[in-house]
């Protein structure tokens, strides 16, 4: 999908834009002064800070952290910022937090000053101060802290909010790194918070489970159905974390089995025929695979996510389909895959790598979208490589029509100025040749047609892959090399020549009564003086096989190529020559030199340039980066491991969910109203019961509870009991007001002594 | 595998580091790691991975406005999730800094982008980046929220400098507390005026054979959509396309949605799009349509060509003049746009219910003037081994050969004192190309290969090659300037108020029932702009 920003360019037109940054400009130029720093003097800033007025004190926190981002000095300010730590504003604490995470590393021991006020905040009224508080906490990187970050989470981990629940979630990590001796602790908190019923609580969980303890599956096997149902709801970024953790889950949890199915065979119409069957019958048994409920649970639900806006989430379905499922569910996933082509360049290289890998593996249905990947004369370099290579790969899949297309664009731009695309389109006409036989002389017409050219490049490219398509089939392709000695006469490419003289030589032995061979030798050699050192090598070389087919009956023209090469300037070109004068000098050695010239060559193959990243795993920055990652791809690459044998996975009834008296999953059957007097029912004993807890008292609305489809749902049947809802919602609003606007007043006056304790606190220290 | 990203770059124009934000480890610094980044020849692929850097990073880049944008990462990174959310990162500072992104823009507010970069990524794990749910909790300093009001931040996120409402803070930390209902959208909206707008962009891609015949063309579709207005709305927009609703959901193919869609409905019912939108602006879909289905088994090409009208098509002749050395380009416009007789205005469609009467907008201002063909542009990439060229004679407009990106532009005025469009125009050109090692030898005597070869082609047996007797064998003249011939030429253009592929907007309703927070009286004012773009889209080959 294009991005808001690239669409609200192409609205206004460039004149516009322009015109606006210019504006822009012209305000930054006049009221930007107001803003930058360089008019305050440090001492000034300072002054703010210490200020009693909020007002200047955020002020001087704005120009503080514009200093920390244009990376002027601004560690000076350190002590003269943490007083404010305990502020009751909050964007105050907000700018304090940014600045402590920043610069606490440097300043350890003044940074332990402000622990204490941030702890206090930890038990604030407000979810947010609480959100933050653990945030920051757990960001600021000093080892000693470590157990106290570590109680923070638990605590955080049984808060009323989810959204402190979810920080806690994205504190694990953090305090994981601080001290890796937290583990045991740490993976208790996974526990829970795995198993929380807030969507976007899980998404972080999972990103932490999987960077602390991937292998850990006994974590996940409880919340399994869970993590599949929710994964639906769940934020773009807390489904990728999870698509990455079932996937390898899978392959660990659930064995490939099969199931032995009688084929249904069509009622035989004669009678001979249906014995024949039943002779038959057992080989006609064959296998299916069979799915386990469970994983299908995972599959289906991940083909709602390639409707997503994502394109990692589309690639990370693709890989679940890719690796865990049978074909028909790939077979859905490339429509949306290709569809990736439509994203910005950048992101468009990434998918392209990605279809090649999956178009390597199952090309077949990639040909419904063979028009996608023509190559356009914007593409930069490594996006029209790979679309070449979708091409080729795609070409034996397609029909007739989009063959002739595909042959005809690969023409095109060999035609072109470019030399590494016409190299490329060569190379890849003749993997199109390779890939489907039936085209191959159509694909060697083109090639030979192109060897007049006056590019010389193009001309020895050709001749290259021409050599490659004549040696897979060497018995069809006499004529072809007479045509190509045609064109001795005209080409000039050294490369070109020495390809041409080499088949010759080759060919040399086919029907020794009518062979080109020697009268080519012939010829060549009035020229050989004015031959590039590479010809010339090619024609020695000629010389001694046409000598060694037609058993030394053109000795006189041997004995003068043997000359010319011993006068030659070439030391290389002297030895050759002398090492074929004595290997055919003596008739006992004949053996042995046709050993070492006659020798059947191997059959060259030119694969796919990606066939080397075939077996990296979808999705990874390894698949992109290629051999250059190293032998075991770049740090933190992991391939899928095979999938558990029979008999070696755990106990699929660990899976089964704790039967939790759990309100929410089997609403559905209900009608609205009992629905409607449940939820009023609940909404009242948990604001009741929410008082005792995590001090401030907040009602705890039943939608928090729910999944958001269950909420969307809920709101459609809830449209006829609206007006009893809607006074009901009232009431409950304003008392929440009055009695929240309380506890904060109070909390302010708290907040208010906190400050001035830790004013004095670092007056004392810094005195 | 994972999805952690350890920092984020933002450089200037001049590559001078404009925003460094650390996330997780060490990685190597910003100015450590441009120049690292910079050694890769250009153009620079998405993907970098720099064993050289201490420790080895991969660096995921894009460019925006200028501005450089990297996201590094020690670790093997899903390089779309960490593209994504670089993409994210600059939607969200050109919402909050405003578009487009200026390095002094940023400068002036970087609180602002300090709080933005804090709250998107929480220690290398990427988790709040929803517009909305951003303006929650991100405070943005006085003037700052006076221009974001413009673009619908409300009072209550936007306290005014330094001023702290307790009963509004606490209003806002309920709202946290429960968790949002709708993650995309922010409670407690309110406008003064309730506005709805529909932008539909297409982009179009067409590729053609030398003989004309086309090959493909695709379109890809964007609906953009602006809401501003108050409480909890539940809209329903309804797409149409010329033949009916059965053959939109054919039409519209792969397309994706953001999370606010309702894709039980769509499926049910292709073309009918049920959402309740985050507050201001945000790409609801994304589509694109094949205008050119071809059967991928197809043996014979296709026999009947669905009629295609495009609004600029572009050929080339070459090797034309004497030596050979001029080509002209010819260029077709075309503004008949088809479906747009003259008492239509340009998507006048109206739904039944007399709430939701969309006052469309015309062509870019242009009222009820049908389809404005605006920016035509042929572009046709020149060979590197042309000097230069000479003699550009453009029938209309002017012509500009730009040595430096290779590419020979054609500018057609389209404003209103050009007259009418419609028509051909030619552009001429001659090119001439280097003094290569064989025109200096024209006159000197022949070098030694060419004589030698030719030498024994006299001799050759009437089975080697008849033919060579008599071709040069060196490039002549015609020769040499043949392969300075451009290979294709390719057009862009915009088109305010047409799109390729026939789709409108056939109604945009407010189910009243289920909204919330909003007034039976009010009536949001609508508005629909539809816009064709080429960008070098057209195609042909020659």
């Amino acid at each position: 999908m294009e991005t808001i920003s690239r669409i609200s360019s192409m609205l206004e037109t460039a004149r516009e834009l322009t015109l606006e940054a210019a504006q822009s400009a012209a305000i930054n130029r006049t009221s930007g002064t107001d803003y930058s720093s360089r008019t305050y003097s440090p001492a000034h800033i300072k002054k703010l800070l210490d200020s009693r007025h909020e007002r200047e004190v955020l002020d001087g926190m704005r120009r503080v952290i514009s200093l920390m981002y244009r990376s002027e000095p601004s560690l000076t300010f350190f002590s003269a910022v943490v007083k404010n730590v305990a502020s009751a504003n909050l964007e105050v604490k907000k700018l304090v937090y940014i600045y402590l995470v920043h610069h606490a590393e440097a300043e350890p021991d003044l940074a332990l000053l402000s622990i204490n006020a941030i702890q206090k905040s930890l038990t604030d009224s407000s979810p947010q101060v609480r959100t933050m508080a653990l945030r920051t906490m757990s960001g600021i990187r000093v080892p000693v802290i470590s157990q106290i970050v570590s109680l923070a989470i638990k605590r955080g981990c049984g808060d009323m909010s989810p959204h402190v629940r979810k920080a806690a979630a994205l504190a694990i990590p953090k305090c994981y790194r601080l001290d890796p001796n937290t583990l045991p602790q740490l993976m208790g908190y996974l526990e829970t918070l795995l198993g929380d019923s807030q969507y976007f609580v899980v998404g972080p969980a999972v990103a932490a489970l999987l960077d602390l303890c991937p292998d850990e599956i006994g974590l996940v096997h409880k919340n399994y159905r869970s993590l599949v149902k929710k994964l639906v709801d769940m934020d773009e970024w807390g489904q990728l974390a999870t698509l990455r953790l079932l996937t390898f889950y899978a392959r660990k949890c659930f064995p490939q089995r099969t199931q032995k199915v009688k084929r249904a065979a069509p009622e035989a119409f004669y009678d001979d025929e249906k014995q024949q069957q039943e002779a038959q019958d057992d080989a006609e048994e064959y296998e299916v695979p069979v799915m386990d409920p469970d994983i299908e649970l995972l599959l289906r639900a991940c083909k709602v996510l390639l409707q997503s806006r994502n394109s990692a989430v589309i690639v990370s379905v693709v890989r679940c389909f890719l690796y865990l499922a049978p074909s028909e569910y790939i077979a859905s996933a490339v429509g949306p895959l290709v569809a990736l082509l439509r994203t910005p360049q950048d992101m468009q290289l990434i998918a392209l790598y990605n279809i090649v890998a999956v178009a390597l593996r199952v090309p077949k249905p990639f040909a419904k979208y063979t028009a996608h990947f023509l190559v356009h004369a914007n593409d930069p370099p490594h996006i029209w490589r790979l679309k070449l290579e979708v091409l080729t790969i795609l070409f034996p899949h397609c029909g007739k029509h989009w063959k002739g297309v595909i042959i005809s664009e690969l023409e095109h731009f060999s035609k072109g100025t470019d030399p590494e695309l016409v190299r490329e389109s060569v190379r890849a006409i003749g993997r199109c040749a390779q890939g489907d036989t039936s085209t191959a002389g159509m694909c060697l017409r083109i090639l030979l047609g192109q060897i007049s050219s006056p590019d010389g490049n193009l001309v020895s490219e050709s001749l290259t892959v021409i050599r490659h398509l004549i040696q897979q089939d060497p018995s069809s392709h006499k004529q072809t090399v007479l045509q190509l000695v045609k064109h001795l006469g005209s080409t000039t490419h050294p490369d070109a020549r020495a390809t041409i003289i080499w088949l010759v030589g080759e060919f040399a032995g086919i029907d020794p009564e009518n062979n080109i061979a020697p009268d080519v030798l012939r010829i060549l050699i009035k020229g050989f003086a004015d031959e590039m050192e590479i010809v010339k090598q090619q024609i020695v070389l000629l010389g001694a096989k046409v000598y060694l087919h037609h058993l030394y009956r053109i000795t006189l023209l041997w004995r003068y190529i043997l000359l010319l090469a011993r006068y030659d300037t070439s030391y290389d070109l002297r030895d050759r020559a002398r090492l074929y004068k004595s290997l055919l000098e003596t008739p006992s050695s004949t053996q042995l030199a046709n050993l070492l010239l006659l020798a059947p060559k191997p059959v060259p193959h030119a694969p796919s340039p990606s066939e080397t990243r075939k077996d990296l795993l979808i999705g990874s920055a390894t698949l992109v980066v290629g051999s250059d990652a190293g032998y075991h791809g770049l740090r933190g690459y992991t391939n899928l491991p095979d999938w558990v044998e029979l008999g070696q996975e755990p106990d699929p009834s660990l899976r089964t969910e704790d039967v939790k008296p759990d309100t929410s999953s089997n609403t559905t059957s209900m009608t609205a109203g009992d629905r409607l007097d449940k939820a009023l029912r609940e909404h009242k004993t948990t604001s009741i019961s929410s008082r005792g807890r995590n001090g401030p008292a907040m009602p705890l609305d039943p939608a928090g509870k729910k999944t958001l489809d269950q909420w969307l749902e809920e709101e459609e049947e809830e449209t006829e009991t609206e007006s009893e809802t809607d006074s009901e919602e009232e009431e409950t609003d304003s008392e929440e007001e009055s009695s929240s606007e309380e506890e904060d007043d109070e909390s302010e006056e708290e907040t208010d002594s906190e400050t001035e304790a830790v004013h004095k606190e670092a007056q004392q220290l810094l005195g | 595998m994972s999805g952690e990203i350890d920092a984020v770059y933002v450089y200037d124009e001049q590559n001078a580091p404009l925003i460094e934000h650390v996330y997780r480890s060490r990685p190597p610094s910003a100015s450590a790691i441009l120049p690292l980044y910079l050694a890769h020849a250009e153009p620079r692929p998405s993907l970098l991975y720099i064993p050289s850097a201490s420790p080895p990073v991969t660096v995921f880049s894009t460019v925006e406005s200028n501005l450089l944008f990297l996201a590094i990462s020690e670790v093997d990174t899903e390089p779309l999730l960490a593209l994504e959310f670089l993409h994210r990162v600059i939607d969200v500072l050109e919402d909050f800094v405003g578009a487009p992104l200026l390095s002094t823009k940023v400068q002036a507010n970087y609180n602002v982008v300090a709080q933005l970069l804090n709250e998107m990524c929480d220690g290398g794990t990427v988790c709040n980046t929803e517009p909305n749910a951003l303006q929650e909790v991100v405070e943005v300093p006085g003037w700052m929220g006076k221009l974001l009001g413009g673009i619908g931040v409300p009072g209550t996120s936007t306290p005014a400098l330094g001023s702290t409402n307790p009963l509004k803070q606490s209003l806002a930390a309920a709202s946290v507390s429960q968790g949002p209902a709708i993650p995309w959208r922010r409670p407690g909206v309110r406008h003064t005026s309730n506005e709805l707008y529909v932008d539909i962009i297409e982009s179009l891609s067409v590729t053609m054979a030398p003989s004309g015949r086309l090959l493909s063309a695709l379109v890809s579709g964007t609906i953009a959509f602006t809401a501003k207005i108050s409480g909890v709305p539940d809209l329903l927009l309804s797409l149409s396309a010329p033949g009916g609703q059965h053959v939109l959901g054919r039409k519209i193919e792969l397309p994706v949605f953001h999370p606010c869609v309702r894709l039980a409905r769509w499926k049910e019912r292709p073309g009918e799009l049920s959402f309740i939108p985050p507050d201001g602006r945000f790409i609801l879909a994304g589509y694109e349509v094949d205008l050119l289905p071809i059967d991928p088994d197809l043996d014979e090409p296709p026999s009947h060509m669905e009629k295609l009208f495009l609004p600029a098509i572009v050929d080339i002749r070459k090797s034309l003049g004497p030596s050979g050395s001029d080509f002209e380009v010819r260029l077709t416009l075309n503004t008949n746009f088809p479906g747009q007789s003259s008492s239509s205005r340009p998507g006048a469609t109206r739904s039944g219910s007399g709430a939701s009467t969309p006052s469309f907008l015309g062509g870019g201002g242009s009222g009820s003037s049908g389809p404005a063909l605006e920016e035509v542009v042929v572009s046709v990439p020149i060979s590197k081994s042309v000097r230069h060229i000479t003699d550009m004679q453009a029938s209309r407009g002017d012509a500009q050969f730009l040595p430096a990106t290779g590419l020979l532009e054609w500018r057609i005025p389209t404003g209103k004192d050009a007259g009418t469009l419609t028509g051909t125009a030619t552009l001429r050109c001659s090119v001439s190309g280097y003094p290569s090692a064989d025109d200096d030898l024209e006159d000197s005597t022949p070098t030694p290969p060419p004589q030698s070869q030719s030498q024994y082609n006299a001799h050759l047996p009437a089975f080697f090659a008849p033919s060579s007797t008599s071709r040069p064998t060196r490039r002549t003249k015609a020769q040499v300037n043949a392969s300075l011939m451009p290979n294709s030429a390719s057009v862009s253009f915009s088109v305010r108020g047409w799109l390729p592929s026939g789709i409108k907007v056939d109604s945009l309703n407010i189910d009243q029932r289920r909204s919330r927070g909003l007034g039976e009286s009010v009536k949001p004012y609508k508005g629909v702009k539809y816009l064709c773009v080429s960008n070098r889209g057209v195609e042909r080959r020659c």
